[in-house]
């Protein structure tokens, strides 16, 4: 529906200022596609992804509500889909992941999971249309949760010194490089992985929208101001080629979903382990 | 499906028994995505640093020094952490 709005803004906006001579230029969709006004002029912080995330995790708890509720021995279709979730969250992630600790994280895990997924789908669920975590602020708060957690797990588990220590100084390289080598590794650890995990979700949802935005934009424009056998041609390629680019847009919402879930398991299951 | 008591449907995964495959596997992708945070880092903090020190001193070069002596480095914690088996 936006990108529909967008379009039809965008094409009187261009229309009214050629003064109709004809052929309008194409305005490429760009980052401003993503500034969604306000909902109510009043409350500036509401606007369309916060009204997504707000509709999708009151249909995800509908959804889990409902799954588990008179659970049976033999679930039903309804059970079936919400334990097919949680189960593959719970032993293909934090039983994999982490190992047998794995277990007390799955819920936290599969909440994760489930919430990502709906709110990047969101982009290709008709009517809704934009993907809520293509707006930085989802998942900075998401990673600094996964960065808080397996910091504090880590220090917990081996004490404050103890775990900077055996994160910086793994014991039996030569002095001088651990000049060399104790930043990086403080860095990889404390700042690339958080910042990894927002950057990555954040900008293949954005990238995503904004192939799509591309190719419906562009096929209508083709259409309907091209024109000709050309345009025609090509805007029917363009338009037929957004479709199965949802298709594919859909895979990539659930797989940065799952890299991430399984990126928090992972780091999680490096604080817990053993070895070092 | 609340916990990973025996009550109810058959676990496909059983919680409390691990074998060494899954632990293996489990290090193979850590280590994976390790390396690469560090090789990234490498670049990031040493070339970051040239780059700074290149500024201050107005030589361009330690940007180039500073570039390679990151990635080095990183290669090097790859090797040391991951490498040898």
């Amino acid at each position: 529906m936006s990108s529909l709005l967008v379009a039809a803004s965008r094409f009187t906006e261009t229309a009214e200022g050629a003064g109709g001579s004809g052929k309008e230029p194409f305005v490429s969709p760009g980052p401003k596609d993503f500034d969604l006004p306000a909902i109510f002029d009043s409350v500036a912080w509401f606007t369309k992804p916060v009204l997504i995330v707000i509709f999708m995790t009151t249909m995800l708890a509908i959804f889990y509500v409902a799954s588990s509720r008179k659970a049976q021995i033999v679930p039903g279709r309804l059970q079936f889909a919400g334990e097919s979730v949680y189960g593959f969250i719970r032993n293909d992630v934090a039983l994999d992941a982490i190992g047998h600790q794995g277990l007390r994280f799955a819920p936290y895990l599969a909440t994760l999971f489930s919430f990502i997924a709906v709110n990047n789908l969101a982009g290709i669920i008709p009517l809704i249309q934009f993907p809520a975590t293509s707006h930085i602020a989802f998942p900075l708060v998401l990673a600094v949760i996964s960065w808080v957690i397996f910091l504090y797990l880590g220090i917990r588990k081996n004490g404050l010194i103890k775990y900077f220590k055996d994160m910086m100084f793994p014991p039996g390289i030569p002095l001088p490089v651990y000049f060399l080598l104790a930043p990086i590794e403080l860095f990889s650890t404390v700042i690339v992985r958080p910042v990894t995990l927002m950057l990555r979700l954040t900008f293949n949802m954005f990238a995503g929208h904004l192939v799509l935005l591309l190719f419906v934009l562009g096929g209508e424009h083709l259409l309907l101001e091209y024109g000709g056998i050309v345009g025609v041609a090509a805007g029917s390629v363009s338009l037929i080629g957004s479709i199965v680019l949802t298709g594919f847009e859909g895979f990539v919402q659930l797989l940065q979903a799952y890299v991430f879930t399984l990126l928090t398991a992972l780091y999680i299951g490096g604080a817990l382990a053993d070895e070092h | 499906m609340s916990s990973g008591t025996s009550a109810g449907p058959p676990d496909p995964v059983d919680p409390t028994g691990e074998d060494a495959d899954s632990r293996a596997a489990r290090k193979d992708s850590n280590d994976a995505w390790a390396a690469t945070s560090l090789l990234l880092s490498g670049v990031v903090v040493w070339g970051g640093a040239g780059y700074l020190l290149a500024r201050w001193l107005d030589a361009p070069l330690l940007t180039m020094v500073g570039l390679l002596v990151g990635t080095a480095t990183a290669l090097y914690g790859i090797w040391f952490r991951y490498g040898r088996s």
